[in-house]
């Protein structure tokens, strides 16, 4: 489902590549869930991937930041190509971020705790300066005053910005988001979308996997439809929403739309 | 295939709610002519067995119990050495008190903080907790001969519950080194029991010995459980192999095949001078045994952390241990509590193995009386039995429902 939210006026250029894939493949058993996909994503540029379920979307984005280790081609992150080194892997988990459908805040601390962990135990800063530098994430995703709540006191509206302020605290220089507004009830979307779309405005460089097209409209200066394990279909959402070329495309937008 | 219902002719499809114990009793004991015989049959039955326990008890000659009160306590301990269990015993007062009292006081603070409503224990509610303790301890002081122990006793409540207070009221800061001083109180009632020409645990007995062989044999062996647990799930073939070896092979024996291996197989391999003695030999196979066990209580709690929690750790670039340490073990722990509790009582249970083996623990000193010559042949095993059965009734009781009590806290199940 979806809602209308109009986000007008948001033009960006392409910068230089920050995130580059080459030919990437990935296998689950005989399963083949990305079959060569080749990508770049500019610094400052927001890309927004859709498509039916089981097309690779999230597969593709978790092998961004190694959370799926891809089977063949190369993934470049801000000039790291990941490879089986951990400590290749950790320098790029720290420079992108990554929001879930599913939030994954850590139950058992609080929310402050859940936004200052990585930089304290990552980047071992000082827990007076962690706790600042929580606060003003927590306050840039509007709800600094659940800083001592539980993730489980609060609504999945809430628990979604928490999560993206737990990104935003490691100082990422690329965000990804897997359906972060997939699990959320329908007037809660808005104000995670909200948030996105400061973000968004804010430079941040972004890839986003979700049907939300008001959001595609507002922010995107890419839409890329994945389907079956490949890249189908890329423009702008203008393209997208007047213009769709391929009969798949054209198929999934009739469905969402 | 069809599933006929089964067919009630005597109820009614509507069920009422039953109006008294009267209607209550006429729907569910005596709705029909076999029903009412079996009910009749079947309290007469329990009356009769009741009477002829409670006979048995209230009849019976207790000083078999009397004279042997400090037997089945502590042992073979000296009788001029006494001093030293009651200063134990005022070491894990104030142990159990202060402990207590943090904790309390650490949940009250957090709750606090993230706005909870948060209620604090009083003292009626702590004596509401620990009923069936206190009325074993007024039990066992009905049977002493003097008035000492019942003011020693009084006092150790006191000083635990001054203990309790003084733990909640204490700041932050000194709170932190709460642990520091358990393990400083630890040291100091072994060093009162067995320092300077005490006894060591080689000479303990009666529920003494069972209470330190259970709470130092899960002490010791979650360590290793944990990590027997982690080297399951680990990546390495090695590890794994290694430790679903040792679990399964140790899962598969009875505890009291362990002891006796302990006992007489060790006997053969290591040489006479540097053997462990008896009761160490015991308590190395109950960790040995444990920790399996406990192995596979934490492997069903790391099971129960969502892989989320590992991804959502990943993501933000924890290293994989600060993962384990940080992220998955707390949630993991929390789950395991009930099940951790469970292992806990039947090892209290269990203590009474080494029995077997000749050492006199509780269960086997409340037999081995029956056979002094003053009790030979009276047949009071009912009630040296019906005693130690009261003190694992209780431990087990009180142990049972402070998991409950834990886990509702904890709120575990719910995320």
């Amino acid at each position: 489902m979806t809602t209308a939210v109009d986000y007008s006026d948001a033009t960006r250029a392409t910068g230089e590549a920050i995130i580059e894939l080459e030919g990437v493949d990935k296998f689950f058993g005989d399963f083949q869930a990305l079959k060569g996909i080749d990508m770049r994503v500019g610094q400052q540029e927001v890309v927004v991937v859709i498509g039916p379920s089981g097309g690779g979307k999230s597969t593709l984005i978790r092998c961004i930041n190694r959370l799926e280790k891809h089977d063949g081609g190369r993934v470049t992150v801000d000039g790291i190509e990941l490879s089986d080194d951990i400590r290749n892997i950790q320098e790029v988990r720290r420079e992108t971020g990554m929001v879930f459908q599913s939030f994954n805040l850590f139950p058992h601390i609080t929310v402050l705790d859940n936004v200052t962990l990585a930089p304290r135990q990552v980047r071992k800063m000082p827990k007076k300066e962690a706790e600042a530098l929580a606060m003003q994430m927590l306050t840039r995703v509007k709800i600094p005053e659940q800083a001592r709540k539980y993730p489980g006191q609060l609504s999945g509206g809430q628990q979604q910005r928490v999560a993206i302020a737990r990104a935003l605290a490691m100082q990422p220089k690329v965000m990804l988001f897997d359906e972060p507004t997939s699990a959320l009830d329908p007037e809660m979307i808005k104000e995670v979308l909200d948030v996105m779309v400061e973000l968004a405005r804010g430079g941040m460089t972004m890839i986003v996997v979700t049907h939300e097209m008001g959001f595609a409209r507002a922010v995107a200066n890419r839409v890329v439809f994945m389907a079956d394990g490949e890249i189908v279909e890329v423009g702008t959402p203008e393209h997208f929403f007047t213009d769709p070329q391929e009969e798949r495309t054209k198929l999934f937008l009739s469905q969402i739309l | 295939m069809t599933v006929e219902a089964p067919v009630f002719e005597e109820t009614p499809p509507q069920v009422e709610p039953a109006r008294g114990p009267t209607d209550w009793a006429r729907k569910n004991l005596f709705n029909n002519w076999y029903n009412s015989l079996l009910t009749v049959a079947l309290a007469a039955f329990v009356v009769w067995a009741l009477l002829a326990l409670v006979r048995g008890l209230l009849g019976a000659d207790y000083e078999i119990i009397r004279a042997n009160l400090r037997l089945f306590m502590i042992g073979e301990f000296p009788a001029d050495q006494l001093w030293r269990p009651w200063a134990a015993t005022y070491c894990f007062a104030v142990l159990f008190g202060t402990v207590g009292g943090s904790l309390a006081a650490e949940a009250r603070d957090r709750a606090t903080e993230a706005g909870l409503p948060n209620v604090s224990t009083t003292l009626r509610q702590i004596l509401i907790r620990f009923w069936p303790i206190l009325v074993l301890i007024v039990v066992i002081l009905s049977f002493t001969t003097t008035i000492t122990p019942t003011l020693l006793t009084v006092g150790a409540l006191a000083v635990g519950l001054g203990a309790y207070y003084l733990g909640r009221a204490m700041p932050r800061a000194i709170r932190r080194w709460t642990w520091l001083l358990a393990i400083l109180l630890i040291a100091a009632s072994y060093l009162a029991l067995a320092g300077f020409g005490g006894v060591g645990w080689q000479g303990w007995g009666g529920l003494h010995l069972n209470l330190f062989l259970t709470f130092t044999g899960i002490l010791v062996a979650f360590p290793f459980g944990l990590l027997l647990a982690m080297g399951r799930r680990s990546s390495l073939p090695v590890i794994r192999t290694i430790s679903v070896t040792y679990i399964e092979l140790v899962r598969g024996v009875p505890l009291i095949a362990v002891l006796i291996a302990g006992a007489f197989a060790v006997g053969f391999i290591i040489p006479r001078d540097v053997r462990p003695g008896f009761v160490t030999r015991m308590l190395i196979a109950i960790i040995a045994f444990e920790a399996a066990y406990i192995a596979e209580v934490v492997r069903g709690g790391l099971q129960a952390v969502p892989r989320g929690q590992v991804e959502a750790a990943q993501a933000v670039g924890l290293a994989p241990w600060k993962t384990m340490r940080l992220i998955v073990l707390p949630q993991a722990l929390r789950a395991t509590i009930p099940a951790m509790v469970g292992q806990f009582i039947s090892l209290f249970k269990d203590t009474t193995l080494v029995a077997v083996l000749g050492i006199t623990e509780l269960l086997e000193a409340t037999f081995v009386v029956n056979s002094q010559p003053a009790y030979l042949g009276k047949g009071l095993f009912v009630v040296t039995l019906s005693f130690a059965a009261l003190i694992f009734w209780v431990g087990c009781y009180t142990m049972s429902r402070e998991s409950r009590r834990l886990e509702r806290k904890l709120g575990v199940g719910e995320r």
